[in-house]
């Protein structure tokens, strides 16, 4: 068990795999960070030393944005689209596709799950 | 994919010279403008535009964090009053 960047907590998997359990990091970035300590790619997360997982740490608190930050970030994002009244934000307060989508079908990411039109009939033979 | 940076922003010439002679004359004036594919500048900021959108021009005080959108995306052009709940359904 290796903490990284708060509450993370990676299991015996490969390093590149479990870095990507830290909000932030996908594969390119754990690629990167590995590639730049010099951790080889089969190594396992139980299998680094101490030292290896406190320089871990130390670069993604330096250099990378994780966890709340980024969260706190992207909130932050997209409470200004809403607050400025643009049509990006209308469509996030409205809990809609943002991006020019249809929504005449589909959609249902942003605008969960269907609910049924109230009193409409089911077409009988 | 965004517009390429070398060429600026798009903006319609003539709306530089309607904001600079708001800003010189009357102050506060709604500038009426139908222009809703320019970007707004810096030098906008603070001025009030009626921005058309088919029907009426919404005013839209431009304030900072505003350079760099379009004007369109403050003129909401459709209207969606939303689905009312079923009559029947609160009978039956």
């Amino acid at each position: 068990m290796a903490r990284i960047a708060g509450v993370n907590i990676p299991s015996n998997k490969r390093v590149t795999i479990s870095l990507r359990y830290i909000f932030g990091i996908g594969p390119t970035r754990a690629q990167e960070i590995c590639g730049r300590l010099g951790i080889p790619d089969e190594r396992r997360v139980n299998q680094l030393s101490d030292d290896e997982v406190l320089r871990i740490r130390e670069l993604i608190d330096r250099e990378y944005r994780v966890e709340g930050d980024l969260r706190r970030e992207v909130a932050m994002n997209i409470k200004r689209l809403m607050d400025l009244g643009c049509y990006r934000g209308l469509r996030h307060r409205k809990g809609l596709p943002v991006h020019g989508q249809r929504t005449h079908t589909n959609a249902r990411t942003r605008k969960g799950k269907a609910v049924p039109i109230a009193g409409k009939k089911k077409v009988t033979k | 994919m965004p517009r390429s940076v070398w060429k600026g922003p798009f903006v319609d010439g003539f709306l530089l010279n309607k904001a600079e002679t708001a800003r010189g004359s009357g102050r506060n004036e709604i500038i009426k403008i139908w222009s809703r594919r320019s970007t707004i500048l810096p030098q906008f900021v603070g001025l009030t535009f009626g921005v058309y959108n088919g029907r009426k021009f919404l005013p839209v005080q431009v304030s900072e964090n505003m350079v760099g959108h379009k004007f369109g995306e403050f003129s909401p052009t459709r209207t969606f009053t939303g689905h009312s709940a079923d009559k029947k359904a609160k009978r039956g």
